[in-house]
């Protein structure tokens, strides 16, 4: 016997200190900002509390991008386009949804494109683009 | 298993509602405190014990978005997450590992953000098949047990509202406590808000959010740096059959508790836990829970719960003071709270607990509590075994 | 920089997934039941607990069970509350509506008891040693709230 059963409840994350710098920074300027180590350099990006590399309280926020370099892609059916994007400025890499083509390689050089109503979450931005095709 | 040691111990001011904090934020904080107490620095961490609920907190893997928050990063981090246990539970795996060998320095955090979900709800989404349609949720559960003990132990909302009384009163000395009622009286809490019949809204413990951490090392290397240190004497998880109404009269029989207990008594050599412990910090997510805890924990013989705690007995100035942080009942970050008890008695071995410090405390006692009646006991002595 | 207090951001997220759950063939056996109006336990033939809900292992004996006893739908009411704070229910995303009643049942013919909900129309009368009978819903889908609520005999 198969018994389907649905969770539906809703969650409210505090996006804390330097998270909801980042997403301000992308609701209101239309800017990406990194996480600057003080301790290893190491650029993070999009910013977060703790150093990717290693691990320290960073504080330091630097923008990056908005464009870079597309390292891989996938075609998800159902879900859509997604590419892992190294920001100009970044040491990490961000994945998030690619517009404009069905097929890409890696190496193209590609742009964020930020949404008209931006509310202070990730998909503020829309999706990267193209440079080639970006205005 | 080898002798182990808790070596240092942090937490966060549990509180309603940290919106300024992530959570990898908010495990920063009690973490960068433990290792500060421990004297040392992140990178002599060996390994890494998260206690956290999934479903408490919305969202999968929680070691995986705060382990960079606890200093995780090309270090192994477990999870444990056994609900209120889960705190105590994660010491004793940190206990284990620090004592296997293996890890020389283990760090254990756990956390809550009370404040992005619905823990009640999480108790009453186990079984697809029986347990969502009818369960209780976290505070029925309670509210039905608590039902019958009341009718078969002599039990009255007095006592309950006695225990709620000496808790927020204590908790006015913890800094980190989040509810301090320094002027609270037994006719406020019985004029608080009914919450689940009998349990008035100042019989039940707050909803917090919070973090914890302790630091534990191998008995060489706490031996060796030549300072304080609580270490471990005995320590034992006992599970329980899967649904409320397997437990026959849980409160009344709390058979894990019992077993804990007497296994983890046995390992230290407590004969009479009353005088034997100088300081207990048990999980008493209710005012009832703790008296039912007295019986099973073995400080008085059943049916003398009401006695113990209407003498005195449990009060900063009584034999054996229970709950010198104000216990559960003053601040529940769930994924912490174990974490918490086992930091407190600690800090009291440690002679680090301030306005809340029982003097002289050499023998401690810290307990766990979760879902139905999972149980951790937990024995910390100033001497080394 | 300004003396205002920072902004900080809450993302809510609607955590709305389902699964597709196997039931394994105790608990199938026990919910074709429910869908009959009929209720058995299983029974451990080491130490004769009859359990509901139905489970492939009596977790005390460590054994195997596939022996079943028929059950009442009545019995005798072992504790009991009225909840004023509801839980949010977790396949809606809303609060149970409130007060309701909730009791453990000691059923006719079973160790174990059911944790089901109390019809609250007469709250007097919910003590512990009251006698009460399950409160079947019209249509039976096969699930545990096929029963409604359990009253209390006059």
């Amino acid at each position: 016997m198969i018994h389907e059963s649905a969770i539906k409840l809703p969650f409210s994350y505090a996006a804390g200190g330097v998270g909801s710098r980042f997403l301000i920074a992308l609701r209101d300027d239309q800017t990406i900002l990194g996480a600057r180590c003080a301790s290893c350099s190491t650029i993070t990006a999009p910013a977060r509390s703790f150093c990717s590399n290693c691990n320290r309280a960073v504080n330091e926020l630097v923008e990056v991008g908005p464009g870079g370099t597309l390292e891989a892609w996938t075609d998800q059916p159902g879900t859509g386009i997604f590419g892992l994007i190294h920001l100009d400025g970044a040491d990490t890499a961000l994945v998030h949804r690619l517009t404009g083509s069905d097929a890409w390689q890696p190496g193209t050089r590609v742009m964020a494109v930020f949404a008209e109503e931006r509310t202070g979450r990730i998909t503020d931005i829309e999706g990267f683009t193209s440079e080639g095709d970006s205005t | 298993m080898r002798p182990v040691a808790v070596i240092g111990t942090g937490q966060t001011v549990h509180t309603k509602d940290r919106v300024d904090v992530s959570q990898p934020e908010l495990v920063r904080e009690a973490v960068d405190a433990a290792l500060e107490d421990a004297e040392i620095h992140p990178d002599d961490i060996d390994a890494i014990i998260i206690s956290n609920m999934e479903l408490f907190e919305g969202r999968a893997l929680p070691e995986l978005w705060v382990g960079e928050g606890a200093y995780g990063t090309g270090k192994p981090v477990f999870k444990i997450a056994t609900g209120g246990t889960s705190g105590t539970s994660a010491c004793i795996a940190g206990f284990h590992q620090a004592g296997s060998g293996s890890f020389d320095t283990v760090l254990v955090v756990g956390f809550e953000k009370h404040s992005e979900g619905h823990t009640q709800t999480g108790m009453a989404l186990v079984d697809p098949f029986w347990d969502r349609a009818v369960a209780s949720g976290a505070l029925g559960n309670f509210a039905l047990s608590i039902s019958q003990y009341m009718t078969e132990r002599s039990v009255t909302q007095v006592h309950a509202a006695l225990v709620a009384v000496k808790a927020r009163r204590n908790a006015a000395n913890n800094p980190y406590a989040h509810l301090q009622m320094p002027d609270l009286t037994v006719d406020k809490v019985l004029s608080s808000r009914m919450l689940a019949e009998p349990l008035h809204l100042l019989d039940m413990c707050p909803q917090s959010d919070g973090a914890a951490a302790i630091v534990v090392s191998s008995g060489e290397t706490a031996r060796t740096r030549g300072k304080a240190a609580a270490w471990v004497h005995g320590a034992t998880t006992r599970h329980d059959q899967p649904y409320l109404g397997d437990l026959d009269r849980r409160l009344l029989t709390t058979r894990a508790q019992r077993s804990a207990a007497a296994s983890t008594y046995a390992q230290a050599g407590i004969t009479d836990p009353l005088r034997d412990f100088d300081v207990a910090e048990i999980y008493e997510p209710a005012t009832y829970a703790e008296l039912a805890w007295y019986e099973a924990l073995g400080f008085c013989e059943d049916g003398e719960a009401g006695h113990l705690i209407e003498d005195g007995v449990t009060s900063m100035d009584g034999m054996l003071p229970v709950n010198p942080s104000g216990g559960v009942l003053s601040a529940n970050p769930v994924g912490a709270s174990g974490v918490i008890r086992v930091a407190e008695a600690s800090a009291q071995l440690l002679g680090r607990a301030g306005a809340r410090q029982v003097d002289g405390a050499r023998t401690a006692l810290a307990t766990g509590y979760g879902v139905y009646a999972w149980s951790d006991v937990i024995i910390l002595r100033s001497e080394m075994p | 920089m300004s003396d205002q207090q920072p902004e900080y951001i809450r993302t809510t997220i609607e955590l709305n997934v389902s699964w597709r759950y196997a039931s394994g063939d105790p608990m199938e056996r026990f919910l074709r039941g429910i869908e009959q109006r009929r209720i058995e336990a299983i029974r451990c033939p080491k130490c004769g607990r009859r359990y509901l809900p139905p489970r492939p292992f009596c977790g005390r004996c460590k054994v195997r069970m596939d022996e079943w006893e028929p059950v009442q739908d009545t019995g005798t009411l072992v504790a009991w509350t009225v909840i004023h704070l509801p839980i949010i229910d977790g396949r809606t995303g809303e609060p149970r509506p409130s007060p309701y009643g909730m009791g453990l049942i000691q059923l006719d013919g079973a160790d174990t008891t059911l944790n089901h909900y109390l019809d609250t129309a007469n709250p007097d009368h919910l003590t512990i040693g009251a006698r009460v009978r399950a409160v079947w819903r019209d249509e039976l889908h096969g699930a545990m709230d096929d029963i409604m609520h359990f009253e209390v005999l006059p």
